[in-house]
């Protein structure tokens, strides 16, 4: 038997086995597929590498070749291009001015790989039915494996499960967002033009989209192969009859500098679609039981904030959970700071976000006002923990609403219909 | 250098990005689209670096920015 059983082989789930395993505690990864698989999320944010270092992992990013990511590139519709490098900022405890792009299939094998070189145990192709509770304590998990089920007891279950939300769907405390409803068709292409400048061709590329809510992704994968994704709101597929391959070419085609860019491509793979975009589980913990990545919380990915998120409440819940081993509370309230630590931070990506959407020339002028840009430059590389006030997201916040309460202000009708209170 | 020369100057070099671009002080500067949202806000930015004058948002308006005159004669109210 193992101390904790780990739902999902992602990186949420492996950096859990792993901080766990380096801890002394025994743990056990089940995962669904067997790797390695596709997955979508393949930019970074700079605050990562302070985490793969702690778990040893940077000298297998390097090893294995994944796309060094420098900076990131805006590129407003009527072909205005304005970009930023992570040198500008240096972050504390980070060494290098660049985190990567990857390929999610390697770059997850590779983590659960390392998190088994460290001790966890790893069991694929096992589906997890349900986790077991006793009362309202999480004693386990059902699984299936060949059609037989099977149920394994622990101490501690870490729903790790993604976008799945297994713990989420299964207590029915997964909440939608009222604000995000976005759907999102990529696939990877070659002969993509990266860039206008050089320097700035493997940058993560963002084409903003003449329609609310509505950006593309441009991300290097390798070489030759870019990831392209078209990113709007779900009413919008409507218009073409959940024709996915007609509303990626509409994003494509909406944006004139995306267009040149993507004249020459060839696709490589099919298209895939991601809906049911963000949302959150009104609770992260309860008595034993922890959930973190995707499983407990879901934002727009406009700044590649998924493996983050991912890794922090990975390496934030296993400190919770390795308290708990050594003082035998495992409740519910000995669980609780967790989250309020994971919570707190993903909101800040949150209300970014949000501001964001609400008037998308203010951010483009923030990121280039000399009194904000370093405060953007923080939030865009991921510094959104153990923050108490975000001064540039009231400053932000500030502009938005004077602007609302101006009567014929000029950029009026550049608010979106987002609510931001 | 006056304020109208200093911002012709501005929008050649820093919105239209060429020095040697043709621009009336009576422009239209919004119609023609020579100022974006983008455009806008670096202005505002801008007035107040160059000036030391902060426009009120409630003055951010067509009236003040349609051309070089108008926001010119908009900031005589500061004064240099």
């Amino acid at each position: 038997m193992s101390d904790v059983i780990i739902i999902g082989g992602g990186p949420a789930g492996s950096a859990m086995g792993a901080f766990l395993s380096k801890a002394g505690i025994s743990n056990l990864i089940l995962e669904k597929a067997i790797h390695p698989r596709p997955h979508v999320g393949e930019s970074m944010v700079t605050s990562s590498t302070r985490v793969f270092k702690e778990l040893d992992f940077l000298p297998v990013l390097e090893r294995e070749g994944f796309v060094h990511k420098y900076g990131a590139s805006w590129h407003a519709p009527n072909g205005k291009e304005f970009a930023i490098e992570f040198g500008e900022f240096p972050q504390p405890g980070v060494d290098q001015d660049y985190t990567y792009h990857v390929d999610r299939s390697r770059l997850d094998l590779l983590l659960l790989k390392h998190a088994e070189s460290l001790g966890s145990k790893v069991m694929q192709g096992v589906t997890v039915k349900q986790v077991l509770f006793d009362g309202d304590w999480a004693k386990g998990v059902r699984i299936a494996v060949d059609g037989v089920e099977v149920d394994l007891p622990c101490k501690v279950v870490v729903d790790a499960s993604g976008r799945n939300t297994l713990l989420g769907n299964q207590l029915k405390v997964k909440v939608k967002d009222p604000i995000f409803n976005q759907y999102a068709v990529h696939a990877w292409f070659e002969g993509v033009e990266r860039g206008k400048e050089e320097h700035t061709a493997d940058f993560i590329h963002i084409y903003f989209l003449p329609i609310e809510r509505g950006w593309v992704w441009q991300i290097p994968i390798n070489d030759t192969i870019t990831s392209v994704g078209v990113v709007a709101d779900k009413n919008v597929l409507k218009d073409y009859r959940q024709d996915i391959e007609a509303y990626f070419n509409m994003g494509i085609q909406s944006n004139p500098d995306l267009e040149t860019a993507m004249c020459n491509a060839v696709r490589i793979n099919d298209y895939k679609a991601e809906g049911d975009y963000s949302y959150t589980m009104s609770s992260f913990v309860g008595n034993a039981y922890v959930c973190i990545g995707d499983a407990a919380r879901f934002v727009d990915p406009i700044f590649s904030s998924g493996v983050s998120v991912a890794l922090y409440s990975a390496k934030y819940a296993s400190e919770q959970i390795r308290l708990a081993f050594e003082t035998g509370d495992f409740s519910e309230a000995a669980l609780k700071p967790y989250e309020e630590k994971l919570r707190s931070g993903v909101n800040v990506w949150y209300e970014f976000i949000r501001l964001y959407y609400k008037l998308l020339p203010l951010f483009t002028h923030f990121i280039q006002s000399k009194a904000h840009r370093i405060e953007v430059l923080r939030l865009l590389q991921g510094e959104v923990y153990n923050r108490g006030e975000v001064p540039v997201l009231d400053a932000m916040r500030k502009y938005i609403e004077s602007v609302e309460n101006a009567d014929k202000h000029l950029l009026k009708d550049k608010l979106t219909s987002i609510p931001i209170d | 250098m006056d304020r109208k020369t200093i911002l012709m100057d501005y929008i050649k070099n820093e919105i239209m990005r060429n020095r040697n671009a043709r621009l009336a002080e009576d422009e239209d500067l919004l119609g023609t689209g020579i100022l974006d949202s983008l455009a806008i806000l670096q202005m505002v930015a801008f007035i107040d670096e160059q000036f030391g004058i902060e426009v009120p948002d409630q003055d951010v308006v067509y009236e003040n920015f349609n051309s070089v005159q108008a926001l010119t004669e908009y900031l005589k109210q500061y004064p240099g």
